[in-house]
């Protein structure tokens, strides 16, 4: 029942390019992260988005230094080598400074447009509002000029329930997931979150129909095994999911931006542009990159170790991001302050081999075992 | 160094700031990030503390690795900034010259010179349990607009509310704008001095500035801050027109972008001065004569002036503006070549660096190279790697003086 997603995961340039032609829709890149596919899909865009990949860095490498992410050096190698041909423009936000500089590297070296959500991180209420009213007109105004199409009331009304329902959809499998640890692989799992990166919404909503169908019935496997919650930026690479359903541990939940920080969204508020994207980007899971000192990420996290029954948080560190990297001691601490098992991998998207990651990760789970 | 009289004044200078904030009892301390508006802390009587500052000084006195690695024995991670990580070292230690940064009672951070403050300022308001103010200054791919200005003194505003709050008086406006006149007196300063590099040959290199930078970045807004600089432009302009040379028989003379390898300055000082090469001009050190310049010809809203220049950063502006700037300042300086310092801890600055060289180059004619080093951290840097590719610069240059 997970082949169809494993299937556009495997294909990915094979799957943007027939739905491309299908739904006669210009695509558009969408770099990490929070960015509303709502408004793309309304401006009458097909939103892909960019996470990474596991190319190796060929050409990328004259333009970001090691030093910089390999999602950010990944996504640029897509470009430069020309493998990216069916993205028309690529929609940013300004979640940190790597991203924020990318995009100018971009202007330097290609011709097709950009545009930013300049995320806005002051508490001066005021202001936010003020501000993200100019810069939503901008990525309104920008995404139209690509598209060649308004956004209109309707279709912003009818895409927000279409994208909130697809997000519903996902929240249900989180719930499984949760409610029946080992019921789906973990490999099968993050396969089915990646496939809604690259299938339009209705297609991949009608997968997600099919699939929660065919798992309503079944029960989880007997036994337990270690139950862990990750937290991090990214949840790939997907391989390490294949090492864990071998050796045994469940992931009962995540903390990631393209997981749960982004699943958890509510439907996007249409009647004023700018609060619905205020909703959105601060709501309702705390991000490493999106300062919020009333949205607290120790006690968000801290509940959702609670609430998944789990026996450890993984953080899965994705080398180069300074915004995870400065949030973590802390937070481990204050876990471990609870006496909540924690280990962090570092972690690289063109990770060749795991051992070293396999043994980290499967003694962490022996030790959860006790 | 170039010797200055002035240093004496300088170090005395510093050494009382460190001694105000160590040992004061009545005023209040906010840590603040070097491109904040410190002009509404003095404005409140307010000690501001820059941790930039204090960490920069450690690797000077080359004392970061120890604290970089008390840092990094805490879980901090080798990818993030070095001297968030050696003012972390410092903190958990108490280490450094000062030994240690006296606690905040609140913190300032203002995101023009990258994202990144808000997560160093992040872990410190948990640790201290203190609150945190950011005044969030949009990157300006496009230039600056009016809503970004509007943005910013909104929070501006906001954050005069947020000291009077916090000190229980209301906030003083009358001394807010004293503090402003001081910041710009010293700011122009420092910009005249800086532009006196202008002259053949030039009378104090880059190294000199980065070492005079002190006062501007601690003490910009009192006037302690504009007699110094008036002293160091006074002495400057009489070795300028004395034709007195920084480097002995310059031959080469370049830009440095970038911050500062801190702990490899003398090194450094001995390379350029063998390779008869002065470091003419420097976007980091420019950057003070920017910061409480307040061009208030411009409009006759002084919020609106200072926004300005807040926002109006090198690092926060987008490549375009900045090869415009790049190229200025080749030209207006008869600049021979750049050294861009891609450093692994300031990403903002480094990210595009090797685009904007080859840019640069083509628009200039002029050589330029970059070099892979570290503002604070000895172990990411290579005396012979980093002197391969200068000296391979360097031969660039004469090869072309020779055509």
């Amino acid at each position: 029942m997970f082949e169809p997603f494993h299937e556009v995961v495997t294909n990915v340039s094979k799957t943007i390019l027939e739905h491309e032609k299908k739904t006669d829709r210009p695509v558009i890149g969408v770099m990490p992260a929070y960015f509303p596919m709502e408004l793309i899909w309304a401006a009458g865009g097909y939103p892909v988005q960019l996470w990474g990949n596991n190319l190796p860095l060929e050409k990328s490498d004259a333009y970001l230094q090691a030093y910089c992410c390999s999602i950010a050096r990944s996504v640029l190698e897509l470009e430069m080598r020309g493998i990216a041909k069916m993205v028309k423009g690529y929609a940013f936000t300004s979640l940190c400074d790597t991203l924020i500089n990318l995009r100018e590297i971009y202007r330097r070296l290609f011709s097709k447009p950009t545009l930013e959500l300049s995320i806005p991180i002051t508490k001066t209420v005021e202001a936010r509002r003020t501000y993200l009213r100019s810069v939503v007109q901008n990525v309104t105004d920008g995404l139209e000029a690509i598209t060649g199409q308004k956004i209109t009331p309707d279709a912003l009304k009818e895409t927000s329930q279409l994208f909130g329902h697809v997000r519903a959809l996902q929240r249900n499998l989180y719930q499984i997931r949760r409610e029946k640890p080992g019921l789906i692989k973990n490999h099968d799992f993050y396969t089915v979150i990646k496939a809604g990166f690259f299938l339009p919404a209705a297609v991949y909503a009608q997968m997600l129909e099919k699939l929660l169908g065919n798992l309503d019935t079944l029960e989880a496997p007997n036994g337990k095994r270690p139950r862990l919650v990750l937290s991090g930026m990214v949840f790939d690479p997907l391989e390490i999911y294949q090492l864990m359903d071998e050796f045994g541990a469940d992931v009962v939940d995540d903390d990631f931006a393209n997981g749960w920080r982004t699943v958890s969204k509510k439907d996007f508020q249409v009647g004023n542009l700018s609060e619905g994207v205020t909703a959105y980007l601060f709501h309702p899971a705390p991000c490493c990159c999106i300062y919020n000192p009333d949205n607290d990420r120790h006690a968000y996290l801290l509940n959702k170790v609670k609430e998944s029954g789990a026996d450890g948080v993984l953080f899965w560190y994705m080398k180069f991001c300074e915004p995870d990297a400065f949030d973590r001691p802390q937070l481990m601490k204050r876990l471990k302050d609870e006496n909540i098992a924690t280990a962090f991998v570092d972690l690289e998207l063109s990770v060749a081999n795991f051992d070293a990651v396999k043994t980290r990760i499967s003694a962490f789970c022996e030790i959860l075992e006790g | 160094m170039t010797e200055f009289a002035a240093f004496k004044k300088m170090k005395e200078l510093l050494t009382n700031y460190y001694i105000e904030a160590k040992t004061t009892q009545e005023k209040p301390i906010a840590w603040i990030t070097s491109g904040a508006p410190v002009e509404f802390l003095y404005a409140m009587d307010i000690l501001p503390i820059y941790p930039e500052n204090y960490a920069a000084m450690c690797a000077a006195n080359h004392q970061s690795v120890e604290l970089i690695e008390a840092a990094e024995a805490e879980g901090f991670s080798q990818d993030i900034c070095a001297y968030a990580r050696t003012d972390f070292g410092a903190d958990i230690t108490q280490g450094g010259p000062a030994a240690g940064l006296p606690p905040p009672h609140f913190l300032l951070c203002s995101t023009n010179i990258c994202k990144t403050v808000i997560k160093w300022y992040e872990v410190i308001a948990r640790k201290y349990d203190v609150p945190l103010f950011i005044v969030d200054t949009p990157f300006l791919h496009d230039g600056l607009t009016q809503e970004l200005i509007d943005y910013t003194i909104s929070q501006f505003k906001d954050l005069e509310n947020f000291l009077s709050d916090f000190t229980g008086k209301p906030f003083d406006q009358e001394r807010f704008f004293e503090v402003l006149y001081l910041s710009r007196e010293a700011a122009n300063y420092w910009q005249k001095m800086l532009y006196l590099g202008k002259n053949i040959p030039s009378p104090f290199n880059s190294l000199d500035s980065f070492i005079h930078l002190g006062p501007i970045v601690t003490l910009r807004g009192t006037k302690e801050c504009v007699d110094y600089y008036k002293l160091l432009y006074d002495e400057v302009a009489e070795r300028a027109e004395k034709k007195l040379a920084s480097v002995p028989g310059e031959t080469h003379r370049v830009l440095w972008d970038n911050l500062p390898v801190w702990f490899k300055m003398r090194r450094l000082e001995k390379f350029f001065e063998e390779h008869k090469t002065t470091l003419v001009v420097t976007t980091y050190a420019n950057s003070w004569g920017g910061y409480g310049n307040f061009n208030l010809d411009q409009t006759d809203d002084i919020y609106e002036s200072v926004a300005r220049s807040y926002l109006n950063v090198y690092i926060n502006i987008g490549f375009e503006d900045r090869i415009k700037y790049l190229a200025q300042l080749i030209d207006e300086f008869s600049l021979t070549g750049f050294i861009m310092h891609s450093n692994r801890s300031c990403k903002p600055y480094s990210i595009g660096m090797y685009r904007l060289q080859e840019e640069l180059s083509k628009l200039t004619g002029k050589p330029g190279v970059v070099i892979e080093a570290d503002q604070n951290d000895p172990r990411a840097y290579s005396d012979a790697q980093v002197e391969t590719r200068l000296e391979a610069f360097i031969e660039s240059m004469e090869s072309i003086s020779l055509n």
